[in-house]
């Protein structure tokens, strides 16, 4: 597999990277650490006539701030510096280790965090090769017309399948959106929607320019991750839980945000309302427990199969909230 | 061995690779790393069909054709089959295709993302026919997709009668059925080549292989030519286990009729989608066994019926079942055995050579079916092969009589001591008993590996390995075995080294060229050592006898006293080369029609523990710890002996529990490394590697075979080990959390 011809462009300011983005137009894409954009060219699953490299833009590659104000950590900062930062792993440890369970060394030498928040939704007949997907006539989220994991549906089903995702949802991490027009800045979990195709709440030509981390205010999160190696493997499902814990031990807010099941985190209103208003017990873990067993429903689309991925559900969320007891 | 002897001895002590300087510094020459001037960049057009008729091959628009080299089945100037043991596979399907990933078109430009272009560009419009996917569809001759039956080969092994014996009263009958899944072998480079051809010089090709003189008979018949106008270069290779075994005979012949017609020089190289998805895999397999046991415990008689899945094509599939057969009833002893084996064929790409070629499969299912009889007769599972472990004296069910030292006990006991088996054993089973969610479990798997061709093999083979002194003294290894990562050049070296009694550096192995070294047969069926390594001593020592013949060099002598012996022989009678061609040992004898006698020289035997652990909310299974102790003669050389062995534990614990082949309508839906999950270093568990040395008499300075055995025993150990972590016997591999959950899952609630 080769990658297709493309002109690559190597602004050095934001402003340059949002103009030049706006010429592109619809065939322009931003990429950073390209380990997810540039397997996808070779597979022709995107095939961007022009890409815009962000990686060495100095205004993406910090991280500032410290858990008491909130921290500012830039899209292009690399997933291994992230998990390195002194700042990140002695006030955000969730988002550390969060990180940590992404890919490879390797990758994550490479791999940014603007690029994990916007890593491509994934299915088993959508990451293939162009052959590969041509022998099945392709399908709808590139080149065709049928869903293979649900054929009649008009709806992509491509999987949700970054580590942070769920995480930043969770902890009500807010995101900065740049392009010609001005900036806005949105929660990270209005970035999302539900859709394998289009998965993102993002004009085309906007950039992701950094996420933000809420102050620490007596909140704590986790995420837990099932896969199925030790090392190297997208997520089959993701649980992430943030609590806001009373000084007695009461929960006074719960955030449960699933990942890997859907093409968007998913979050569990009925598990949040199960853990909030008392200590966390085994009776309230129990219930948020049973409760995201019944909201996930994944689909026979990655890895593994769908009934031991949803079986799945109910121990993550125990292990993460016993994580947090 | 006198300690002198012992102290001077080059066999045994861990020099440095011959290529491991060049691999670590990037100055070896990969084929990929290889440029021709005008060379241009093949492609395959392959089917996306499992089976049916080409009605129609479309040449779609935005490429420019006439600037490509088009090549279809008309194109080929011989034979449109690949010389394997049957001519039945084309090398580009014409009328029918038979597997997905079958090539039709090849296509070749000097731009490789042009050519890229251009084969998505082709559309080939194919009919379907019925298709067959499963060993039982294929049985049941649902549709007949090859010859008259559906079978590519079977073979019928019978020892005594077994017949009578089911009707005995005094016996207990136990029976069982395993399967095992397709693996793929995931060498770190993939299969390619580069090819020059036309009619004055012939043809060339330089390539990752296992087996130059492979692609040199294939090569002959699919151009029609004379041998001396065929060459075939091995170039470094990374990594083979059988996947560079016939492979690089299809990918070989597609790149020199690219270059016949095109008249360049063609580089195909596959990336890792493609090679896994259109290249060999290890044969699915299903057994059923049927054991009649005496009360004392005693194998009473074997009937195993054993079937492999072939894939669309015969390739290997006679002897990958040949050796499945002869391994199918184990290291024991049995007076009655009979085995009936069967290779047949359904619509997937060709299965083929993987490292263990068909024995992992039969041994998995003898070992669980071991297991099995042993709890049946209420007897340890060590208990009961302890009273069947085959001795010396004893036949095989090819009623091989075993003369070399065997002691299968020892190493039983060996494998306890090192991994502390009973002490485990019964603290597991009380732990097991606690409310704990993670159990574990400690098994075994008793096991042998024979090392060479398989019956008559070696005889038809006729392998010759040459040796050549330069006038400077150095000695010169000519042979077609093939470095694969596995330490061939070393090992040739030391042998040579040490029947010469020279520094291992004064000894050089030839590159692998058909023009310049003799036949000494493929480098696979673990021959390279125990067959091929013998060639390498007696061709060495061919050289000292020659000078010391013509009275040059003394029966003692120094290596300056060696240089100068080589020096005045060069200068008077040209270069001074000594041959040697292989011969059956004493006693070996073997009937191919009764598939009975000597199947193997030697065998080497093992006896491998696995520890694992389950987690019963996750239902994940993990390998903890695993010792391998094994027989293999004098090992020769002690790190990539070790090597050796602990790579096959790891490929063995991929099989066992990681690597699915996901299919889909025939085609492999998994073929990246992303979603076919073979284990990382965090999921292999520290294995410790021990070996008893019994000098093989007809071996290299006393070497067996070594490395295909470590393939064998990982699956069953492990699901033993599983069984008493779970108190379930599974009976197929791979073992994956679905299965787990399906059967524990169910049990709890």
């Amino acid at each position: 597999m080769r990658l297709p011809k493309f002109a690559y462009l190597a602004p050095r300011t934001v402003a340059d990277a949002v103009k030049m983005m706006g010429d592109a137009g619809w065939e322009g894409q931003f990429v950073a650490g390209g380990t997810d954009l540039y397997p996808n060219m070779k597979r022709r699953q995107q095939t961007p006539k022009t890409v815009i490299s962000v990686a060495r833009l100095a205004e993406l590659n910090e991280i500032s701030g410290d858990g008491k104000s909130g921290v500012r950590v830039g899209a292009g900062v690399s997933l291994t510096d992230l998990i390195e930062h002194p700042v990140i792993v002695r006030d955000y440890p969730s988002v550390a280790a969060a990180a940590r369970t992404i890919s490879t060394p390797v990758l994550r030498n490479m791999g940014t965090v603007g690029g994990n928040l916007l890593l491509d939704t994934r299915c088993n007949y959508y990451d293939q090769n162009y052959e590969w997907r041509r022998g099945i006539n392709f399908c709808l989220k590139k080149d065709g017309d049928v869903c293979w994991v649900a054929p009649g549906s008009q709806k992509c089903w491509a999987v949700q399948s970054a580590d942070l995702v769920p995480l930043m949802v969770a902890i009500g991490a807010r995101v900065r959106l740049v392009s010609t027009l001005g900036e806005r800045v949105i929660d990270a979990a209005a970035l999302y929607r539900d859709d394998g195709i289009n998965y993102l709440h993002k004009r085309h030509d906007e950039l992701l320019a950094d996420v933000q981390l809420p102050a620490l205010n007596g909140w704590r999160a986790t995420y837990k991750k099932l896969r199925r190696r030790g090392a190297f493997d997208f997520p089959v499902l993701g649980v992430a839980v943030r609590l806001d814990v009373e000084r007695g031990g009461a929960v006074r807010a719960a955030k449960v945000i699933l990942g890997g099941i859907a093409p968007a985190p998913v979050e569990v209103p009925d598990a949040e309302a199960a853990l909030v208003g008392g200590s966390l017990d085994d009776e309230r873990m129990r219930r948020a427990a049973e409760a995201c067993y019944v909201k996930a429903r994944p689909l026979d689309n990655t890895d593994f199969v769908m009934n031991w991925r949803k079986q799945m559900t109910k121990p993550y969320v125990l292990r993460a909230l016993e994580e947090l007891r | 061995m006198s300690e002198a002897r012992q102290q001077s001895s080059i066999v045994g002590r861990p020099v440095p690779r011959k290529e491991g300087r060049a691999k670590v510094t990037g100055a070896a020459r990969y084929v990929d790393d290889l440029t021709l001037p005008g060379m241009i960049y093949g492609a395959t057009v392959r089917s996306t069909v499992a089976r049916g008729r080409i009605k129609n091959i479309t040449f779609g628009e935005g490429v420019p054709w006439d600037e490509l080299t088009v090549v279809t089945a008309r194109d080929i100037p011989g034979a449109n089959a690949v010389a394997l043991i049957l001519l039945d596979q084309p090398y580009l399907a014409s009328e029918f295709v038979n597997h997905p990933e079958e090539p039709i078109v090849l296509l070749a430009h000097p731009d490789k993302h042009l050519v890229e272009r251009a084969r998505r560009a082709v559309l080939v419009e194919i009919e379907p026919l019925p298709p067959v996917f499963t060993i039982e569809e294929s049985a049941a001759k649902k549709e007949i997709v090859w010859g008259e039956d559906n079978t590519f080969k079977s073979y019928l092994v019978e020892k005594g009668n077994v017949d009578e014996v089911w009707s005995r009263d005094d016996v207990l009958i136990v029976e069982g059925e395993y399967r095992t899944g397709a693996q793929e072998q995931l060498y770190i480079e993939t299969n390619g080549v580069v090819a020059v051809a036309n009619a004055d010089e012939g043809v060339t090709v330089w390539g990752s292989m296992q087996c130059p003189y492979y692609v040199h008979k294939a090569l002959i018949k699919l151009f029609d030519l004379p041998e001396e106008k065929i060459r075939v270069i091995q170039t470094e290779t990374g990594g083979g286990f059988g996947g560079k075994e016939e492979y690089p005979s299809m990918i070989a012949g597609h790149a020199a009729l690219l270059a016949w017609k095109s008249g360049q020089p063609v580089k195909i190289i596959y990336d890792r989608a493609e090679d896994m998805a259109a290249t060999t895999k290890r044969h699915p397999s299903l057994t059923r066994h049927r054991t009649a046991v005496t009360r004392d415990g005693k194998l009473a008689a074997q009937e195993i019926e054993f079937t492999v899945d072939g894939g669309a094509y015969a390739t290997l599939s006679a002897v990958v079942l040949s050796r499945g057969t002869i391994h199918a009833a184990g290291p024991y002893y049995c007076p009655n055995v009979r085995i009936n084996a069967r290779a047949v064929a359904t619509n997937a790409p060709p299965h083929g050579a993987f490292r263990g070629f068909g024995a992992p499969q039969s041994i998995f299912a003898l070992e669980r079916q071991m297991d099995k009889v042993a709890r049946a007769l209420d007897l340890s599972a060590e208990e009961f092969r302890r009273r069947n472990f085959i001795r010396e004296g004893e036949t095989t069910a090819t009623e091989q009589i075993i003369r070399e030292k065997v002691d299968m006990a020892g190493l039983l006991a060996r494998a306890f001591e090192l991994s502390g088996y009973e002490e485990k054993r019964g603290r597991f089973a009380r732990e097991n008993a606690g409310r704990g969610k993670v159990k574990r479990g400690i098994g075994f798997a008793t096991f042998m590996h024979g090392a060479g061709f398989t019956g008559s093999g070696e005889v038809f083979l006729q392998s010759i390995v040459g040796c050549e002194a330069s006038s400077d003294g150095r000695v010169h290894i000519l042979a077609a075995s093939t470095e694969i990562g596995q330490g061939t050049n070393t090992i040739f070296a030391q042998i040579a080294a040490e029947a010469l009694k020279l520094d291992y550096d004064m000894v050089e192995v030839s590159r692998p060229d058909t023009a310049s070294v003799p036949n000494s047969g493929p480098t696979v069926a673990s021959r390279t050592c125990m067959i091929v390594g013998k060639l390498v001593e007696s061709a060495a020592l061919g050289l000292r006898q020659t000078l010391q013949g013509a009275g040059l060099l003394a029966e003692v002598y120094t290596a300056d006293e060696w240089r100068e012996a080589c020096r005045r022989h060069t200068e008077r009678h040209g270069a001074l080369k000594s041959f040697s061609q292989y011969k059956a040992p004493p006693d070996v004898v073997w009937d191919d029609g009764k598939y009975r006698g000597d199947a193997y020289g030697a065998f080497a035997w093992a006896v491998y523990v696995a520890e694992v652990s389950v987690d019963l909310v996750t239902y994940d299974a993990r390998v903890e710890d695993f010792v391998a102790v094994q027989e293999v003669g004098r090992v020769i050389h002690p790190v990539l002996a070790a090597g050796q062995i602990e790579g096959g534990v790891a490929q063995g614990v991929g099989y066992a529990l990681y690597e699915r082949v996901a299919w889909r309508e025939g085609r492999m839906a998994n073929s990246q490394m992303t979603n076919y999950i073979m284990p990382t270093a965090l999921d292999v568990p520290p294995i410790r590697v021990h070996f008893e040395e019994t000098p093989y008499p007809y071996g290299p300075a006393g070497a067996k075979g070594i490395g295909e055995l470590p393939m064998d025993g990982p699956a069953p150990a492990i699901l033993s080990a599983v069984e008493q972590a779970t108190g379930v016997a599974f009976t197929h591999i791979p073992l994956m959390p679905e299965d787990l959950m399906k059967e524990l899952g169910d049990a709890r609630d």
